[in-house]
């Protein structure tokens, strides 16, 4: 890293000037893979898109590491009944242009995000809100239409004023620790420090945030000097170099993904949970993580994060089991009868399509162990990988796949995982899955507001989904985010990948 | 001759509209559709449903070709999906960075390629043609992102001497601003866009050098070389003033064709090296469905290079006299 001299020079020149602050630099260049979609953060759906509206604007609250909602423009709340919230927000509250930030700012925002015709990518999450009131000008009430406990997971979504004239997508204002400075479209973003947040300036003044699309390419730029920080998605070879040299800052956390299998239930051959479990038991979770994710991720063991509330180890899918799999497989009547290798049952042969996206090769390579994994046992075994918007939604959103590989992420509560997913015709239960008791558990899940009924409703809800297997969860997607110790302060990292613990503020 | 510029150029028109037919279709066929992907994994049906009525994807395939020949003879090429901006702005922006990058790749490529062919083919057999022979053959096999990623290595990581990624200032302002006397811009803008410009260099430096090698044997041998050595003329002139003129005309032909392949590479050594150009543009679009900017992009790319191809051929006519246009 050839600009370490430099930066130590700057550091120790800055020490001696009696500089305070825990930022070693007061610039700082971050490497991301996609650029921002948008800058609305209503209508944000890509990770940089998030990230860098998270540092423009500011939600009612602010989710930590652990995602405990703290307060940011609110400053508490109430909830007199079961279907009722009601937020106060700080006194003074402005945005960057100077206009102030009110009640009527809030309503805004979350009446557009409910606005079918607005296409908000998050609409789903806040569908119970039936209605907003202001109270007074600092005072705002939520309406439920029936108790909603991952509400709060939700409520870190940035607040845009209501009577901005210019493009929030492009130009976008906002109340939170920086601005926009200038972006040029596929390359950088360039933010500066805001004066009026309602916390005090972040401790760096600028901020540049670079998209190089390669994951080799950004961790090479990386170790050249030109990116101070780089993150997931990055190559497991990257990560475990990296993650040895002790010249690297480095922090690696559990994330907020899964990579599963999304079984489709209304196949014919599919239908049968047995079936299902069957082909669970070939999949090798340790060989895929440890080998082909280079241990850089976790073998799962239910639809519950480790680092959840609700989760469990006691629920357990079924594992690795060769053997136990072709017993069930001759249980099921498929045997090979005509000796050519391949399982087969009233003279069909067995045959099984996994699927996946190209963009991702630890993902290819996955799909194809299973491939040799499920011929092994006897199944005639095809694998079928297109790029990612032919794959998701002319593909699996449409449900004509069998077998498919895929991810989900963010996952801040449990119900983000399940309950559009698995509810019996949710909006996302691409596999047709549907149980009339998981649909209970999942609603009472959603509705109940005391976390230990919620967790008892979720552990249930999961133990039946490791025995049905609509999904198949592989494994626990790893975060991890290296920087240059030189050119960072304090490093507060956050598994949602958030920018704010970067820049001297909490994470 | 300027009829015949006449009749090129409105030889475009046809082609142009078969370069939006032909994209048009390939788009219908290919599976994913752009309102999905704008509204990402948890969108509902019904949201989809939507916004791609909004879009305008649910009108027949003749209603909305129809709309876009319409538009483009008023010269709108639309608006992009995800960007909310016209395509002709979000191209036009981006268009220099590409062109500048291509242009110095071709430049290298040309200046690189011609000297190794003429000394190969000076020394048949030597040491030199043996050395260039085993490079063509390297450069016409490597594939342009894995040399891409190995020189950034060994210049940018390990060596330090050149940044890995991103672009100065556009070249032509850095010369000038380095002829106002701050020749700090032009030092940077060079040292960005060198490992670009070499790794999209090396596949056509290669098959240029091949090409001159193989012309220049065959002109090498021919009477008038013959006679202009009786006449007493150093081997140096002959070589570079007699036989390359002539050994010239396959490389200029070649030369436009290679542009094309410039262009094409130049997709993926942007992606790696983050060259805010076209070519980064253009997978991001691809990615992301966004039908009019991938048709933009398709039909930029298809007039720079008719562009170059008409040039190529006007050139061909200066450099050999017997060649007249018609």
């Amino acid at each position: 890293m050839k600009t370490k001299l430099w930066t130590g020079v700057a550091a120790a020149a800055l020490l001696a000037a009696g500089a305070h602050g825990a930022a070693a630099q007061d610039s700082l260049t971050i490497g991301a893979d996609v650029d921002a979609g948008t800058l609305d953060p209503r209508l944000a759906r890509d990770t940089t898109a998030y990230r860098v509206a998270n540092l423009i604007s500011a939600g009612l609250v602010h989710l930590t590491p652990n995602l405990e909602a703290v307060p940011d423009l609110a400053e508490s709340w109430e909830t007199p009944d079961d279907t009722t919230v009601v937020f106060t927000l700080r006194e003074g509250l402005t945005f960057s242009d100077g206009s102030p930030l009110t009640a009527e700012d809030v309503i805004y925002t979350f009446e557009t995000i409910l606005d079918e015709s607005f296409n908000a990518p998050q609409r789903g999450l806040f569908t119970p809100i039936e209605s907003l009131e202001a109270v007074d000008d600092r005072t705002v009430q939520f309406n439920l239409s029936a108790p909603y406990a991952p509400l709060f997971s939700y409520l870190d979504i940035g607040i845009v004023p209501s009577d901005y004239d210019g493009d929030m997508a492009l130009e976008p204002v906002g109340a939170g620790p920086m601005v926009l400075d200038s972006w040029t479209r596929g390359s950088e973003l360039v933010l500066t420090a805001s004066d009026s947040y309602w916390a005090g300036a972040p401790e760096v003044d600028t901020l540049v945030v670079r998209v190089v699309g390669d994951n080799s390419a950004r961790a090479q730029a990386f170790e050249a000097g030109d990116l101070d920080v780089i993150q997931s998605p990055l190559s497991p070879n990257d990560i475990q170099r990296f993650a040895a040299d002790e010249a690297v800052g480095s922090e690696i956390l559990a994330g907020l993904g899964v990579t599963y299998l999304n079984f489709n239930t209304t196949d014919p051959l599919l239908q049968d949970p047995r079936m299902r479990q069957a082909l669970a038991m070939l999949v090798d979770q340790e060989t895929i993580v440890n080998q082909i994710y280079e241990g850089v991720d976790q073998v799962a063991n239910s639809i519950i994060l480790p680092s959840s509330w609700a989760y469990d180890e006691a629920v357990q899918q079924p594992t690795f089991d060769m053997e136990g799999a072709m017993a069930m497989l001759d249980d099921l009547g498929w045997t090979d009868s005509d000796g050519d290798g391949i399982r087969d049952r009233d003279g069909t042969p067995l045959a099984i399509e996994i699927a996946t996206h190209s963009e991702d090769p630890n993902r290819v390579q996955s799909v194809e162990f299973l491939q040799a994994m499920f011929q092994s046992a006897g199944i005639d075994a095809s694998v079928r990988i297109t790029d990612w918007p032919s794959f998701s939604s002319g593909y699996v959103q449409q449900g004509e796949h069998q077998v498919a590989l895929l991810g989900w992420l963010r996952i801040t509560d449990p119900d983000r995982l399940v309950y559009g997913q698995l509810t019996t015709g949710g909006g996302l239960n691409w596999g047709g899955y549907s149980n009339p008791e998981v649909d209970r558990l999942l609603e009472a899940g959603r509705t109940a507001l005391d976390q230990d009924a919620r967790a008892d409703a979720y552990r249930r809800a999961a133990t039946i989904i490791a025995e049905e297997l609509p999904y198949y969860i592989i494994s626990y997607q790893g975060y991890q985010l290296f920087y240059d110790p030189e050119a960072l302060g304090e490093v507060e990292a956050s598994p949602r990948g958030g920018f704010r613990g970067l820049i001297g503020m909490p994470g | 001759m300027t009829d015949y510029i006449i009749r090129r150029l409105l030889l475009f028109i046809p082609m142009a509209i078969g370069i939006v037919v032909v994209t048009f279709c390939l788009l219908l066929l290919i599976p994913g559709d752009p309102a999905s992907v704008l509204l990402g994994q948890e969108a509902t049906p019904e949201g989809i449903a939507a916004l791609r009525r909004t879009l305008g994807l649910d009108d027949p395939w003749y209603v909305r070709l129809g709309g876009y020949f319409l538009n483009l003879l008023q010269g709108d090429m639309g608006r992009s999906i995800f960007q909310n901006a016209p395509v002709s702005e979000i191209i036009f922006d981006r268009l220099g960075a590409t062109i500048e990058l291509a242009t110095v790749a071709l430049v290298l490529a040309v200046a690189v390629g011609v000297t190794l062919g003429v000394l190969a083919a000076n020394r048949q057999g030597g040491i030199i043609d043996t050395f260039t022979m085993l490079l063509a053959q390297i450069g016409i096999s490597m594939p342009v992102y894995w040399l891409a990623l190995l020189l950034m290595l060994a210049f940018a990581v390990h060596l330090g001497w050149l940044p890995a990624i991103g672009r100065g200032e556009p070249l032509p302002t850095a010369l000038a601003m380095a002829l106002t006397g701050n020749p700090a811009p032009l030092v940077d803008s060079l040292s960005h866009i060198l490992l670009p410009a070499a790794s999209l260099a090396l596949n056509s430096a290669a098959i240029i050098s091949r090409l001159v090698r193989t012309s220049m044997l065959e002109v090498l041998r021919e009477d008038f070389v013959r006679t202009a050595a009786a006449k007493g003329i150093r081997r140096g002139p002959v070589i570079w003033r007699h036989a390359l003129r002539n050994a010239l005309l396959p490389v200029v032909s070649v030369i436009g064709l290679r542009f094309g392949a410039l262009l094409g590479g130049a997709i993926l050594t942007e992606t790696i090296f983050a060259w805010p150009g076209l070519g980064q543009l253009t997978i991001s679009a691809i990615s992301q469905r966004d039908i009019p900017l991938i048709q933009g992009i398709v039909l930029t790319f298809a007039l720079i290079y008719a562009t170059v191809t008409l040039l190529v051929d006007l050139l061909y006519a200066a450099v050999d006299p017997r060649i007249r246009l018609r």
